[in-house]
């Protein structure tokens, strides 16, 4: 992802926080990862409390290729270092919620379809794919998310709208559910597209 | 196949066929070569922590200027990788040989630069020491962090203060090389704090409709007297339940509740908490429901079976054997495990008339009936779900927690009474406790809202210093004295207290 997208993601990231910053609940309770990838996948920022984050910068990509798989297999061994599951003598973590964004195609296909497993069994609340612009392989999305969005235009503005979505998705994250459960999500606005 | 070897082998003419077969592989294949060349020139780092980090020197670079103009052609001179060399290579290079003017600006620009953090009315105090790192440069001094209600100290090399007003301050940095002279340029550069809000200043505290199906009130709270018998004091009930501020917030309402019964004639007490699932439309009224159903059965059963299950009791207090406590708990079954079993059927009765899944309904039950005997106190439970129940006598020390809290991985998973396998007659059973103990200072159930915050862990919830600790706590608000009715209100005084995170609502059944 490059030029007017990847843009619009930063400036909706970062109206994102701040508007997570005026939710005294989110403010005390919300954590944050930053994943960025082309051909690695690379940790932006580690788990980070919103109270401590701060964004950092989103590099352009500097060469073509997806490895979306390979990028999969690196936020699991994320997962598994960073989220604490409960046990009788610590206090877990809740539910992580997965939000991807993607413009194209997994180019390291039979990782991706390795990755897919292990992704279920993170057990994360919801899975939500935003598909950026009209290149994207909405099948690889929906192999992996319970939610398929589409963003057609991808510009700043609409960005805003779907990030607005993002944060009252976290900030309904942290309810009590089921054991077996997955989180439910405010409806999307309108200027993102359901797909599925 | 050695994909190299085939390029250059092929004659011209056939290299455009060779490509259009073969494209996926020759893109693999240059992937693959960009791949081993990144991860031989691109040290692997990922952290860009949210602390002041001046002393990194990895590819931090925050300022876009130095971006490579064509993202198409990294190899272009001016890409990241390259001015990271260039960094590395000045450094070494020392103080023997004077850097360029703009090779200092670029590395006050290029480097990762943050300001920790603050939060409004709360000190901020960091050692800001940017020379040590980069010594060719002094005279730092700061624009806009007055803005922040901040200063810096060139002396300590401090910036301190109380921020009054959260925000995205942007702040100023000059500085300026050591051989500076008048006329020649100073170094700026601008760097983002964030000073968080207060999140006790943004809680808004926002009444339920009255006009929603199923509405309740945003607190409740109740005290049962029973008066002394024949001048012998006898244990009354208290309980509070309050809305938490993550409802309040949004103006939605109570999902807790709670029913207290004390019956007369048989002496036998009944006390239930509920939570309603927070995620689940309609859990205020599976909690109102399981509450009231789980009571009122428990009385019909007791005056049914209570002579019955009395004499076992006494039975089993004179002769502890496996036999007499499975009398007893049989009958208690027949008791607690009825009362659970028809309140989750009352749910489901109220789901199926209103057309909705019982799943809107989920709520959390713990259920206990006690009787002062002349041997001791009988005490049975029943618990699904989050939260707690315990005996506790603060002297001599004594804890008995009647069960174990259901949890998952995650925070905030649990069971609920409205789930089909809870009310199975063996899972019934399974969930049943019950003891006889001389005496206590309180029986108390509490839901999520008070154990998450009070005892954190499961291990914890059976640990009796935690229990010392909260009844201290509890006990320096309200007045436990016998009698003293306005110890209700005192509890749901009490139960506002403040705790990073734990928001939710929180309901408190006593008796002591």
């Amino acid at each position: 992802m490059r030029g007017e997208p990847i843009e619009a993601i930063k400036v909706g990231l970062e109206s994102m926080i701040a508007s997570l910053r005026q939710d005294p609940f989110a403010l005390e309770s919300v954590y944050m990862s930053i994943i960025t990838f082309n051909l690695h996948p690379k940790q932006l920022l580690h788990l980070t409390e919103l109270e401590n984050m701060q964004i950092p910068e989103i590099q352009q990509p500097e060469a073509g290729g997806t490895h979306f798989g390979e990028a999969l297999e690196f936020l699991c061994k994320r997962v598994d270092s960073e989220i604490h599951l409960s046990t009788p003598e610590q206090k877990g973590d809740w539910m992580p919620l997965l939000f991807i964004m993607a413009d194209g195609r997994a180019s390291d296909t039979q990782l991706f379809h390795q990755a897919v497993p292990e992704i279920k069994r993170r057990h994360f609340g919801s899975i939500i794919a935003c598909s950026v612009g009209t290149k994207t392989c909405v099948e690889n999305l929906k192999q992996i998310a319970n939610h398929v969005v589409s963003l057609d235009t991808a510009d700043s503005a609409t960005f805003k709208q779907f990030f607005k979505w993002v944060s009252a998705s976290v900030s309904v994250g942290n309810r009590s559910i089921g054991a077996s459960d997955e989180v439910l999500l405010p409806p999307p606005p309108a200027e993102v597209h359901t797909v599925i | 196949m050695d994909l190299k070897k085939i390029i250059v082998d092929a004659s011209e003419d056939r290299i455009e066929d060779f490509r259009s077969k073969n494209q996926s592989q020759i893109e693999t294949f240059i992937l693959d070569l960009w791949k081993e060349y990144q991860q031989n020139s691109d040290p692997v780092e990922i952290d860009q922590g949210p602390v002041i980090d001046l002393a990194d020197d990895g590819d931090d670079r925050q300022c876009g200027e130095y971006q490579p103009n064509d993202p198409e052609n990294p190899d272009e001179p001016g890409s990241p990788d390259e001015i990271n060399v260039n960094e590395t290579e000045m450094q070494k290079q020392g103080a023997s040989e004077r850097p360029p003017y703009d090779a200092i600006d670029l590395q006050i620009k290029s480097r990762h630069i943050a300001l920790p953090n603050g939060k409004v009315n709360q000190n901020y105090d960091i050692h800001f020491d940017i020379e040590k790192i980069i010594p060719e440069i002094s005279g730092i001094r700061f624009e806009g962090l007055d803005q922040a209600g901040l200063q810096f100290v060139p002396e300590t090399k401090k910036i301190t203060g109380i921020p009054q007003a959260a925000g995205d301050y942007k702040i100023k940095m000059y500085c300026r090389r050591h051989d500076w002279e008048e006329g020649k340029p100073t170094i700026e550069r601008e760097i983002t704090l964030i000073i968080n809000p207060d999140p006790r200043s943004l809680w808004v505290d926002l009444p339920t409709p009255e006009d929603i199906e199923y509405y309740k009130p945003d607190c409740n709270r109740e005290f049962i007297k029973v008066e002394a018998s024949e001048t012998v004091a006898r244990k009354d009930m208290v309980a509070a339940s309050k809305r938490g501020r993550s409802h309040a917030h949004e103006g939605k309402p109570r999902d807790d509740d709670f029913m207290l019964h004390f019956d007369d004639g048989s002496g036998w007490y009944v006390m239930a908490v509920a939570d309603g699932a927070g995620s689940a439309r309609y859990s205020r009224e599976g909690s109102r429901i399981a509450c009231r159903t789980a009571v009122d059965t428990c009385i019909t059963e007791i005056k049914n079976r209570g002579e019955t299950f009395e004499k076992q009791i006494r039975t089993f207090s004179n002769v502890r054997s496996e036999e007499n406590r499975k009398q007893a708990g049989d009958t208690l079954y027949h008791i607690i495990g009825t009362a659970a079993f028809k309140s989750h059927k009352d749910i489901e009765k109220e789901a199926v008339d209103k057309g909705n899944p019982i799943k809107d309904y989920a709520t959390t039950l713990i259920l206990s009936i006690c009787k002062k005997f002349d041997f001791g106190w009988f005490v049975g439970a029943f618990w699904v779900g989050d939260g707690g129940i315990g005996i506790y006598a603060k002297e001599p020390p004594f804890l008995k927690v009647l069960g174990e809290a259901d949890g998952g991985e995650f925070a905030g998973q649990t069971r609920f009474l409205t789930m089909t396998e809870i009310v199975q007659p063996m899972e019934l059973y399974r969930r049943l406790r019950f003891d006889i103990v001389d005496d206590f200072t309180a029986l108390i159930l509490m839901t999520d809202g008070v154990t998450d915050p009070k005892f954190e862990t499961d291990a914890n919830l059976n640990r009796i210093e935690k229990w010392h600790d909260f009844w201290n706590n509890l006990s320096q608000e309200v007045d436990f004295s016998d009698d003293h009715e306005n110890s209700a209100e005192q509890l749901l005084k009490w139960l506002d207290f403040w705790s990073p995170g734990n928001h939710d609502d929180r309901t408190i059944a006593i008796l002591f």
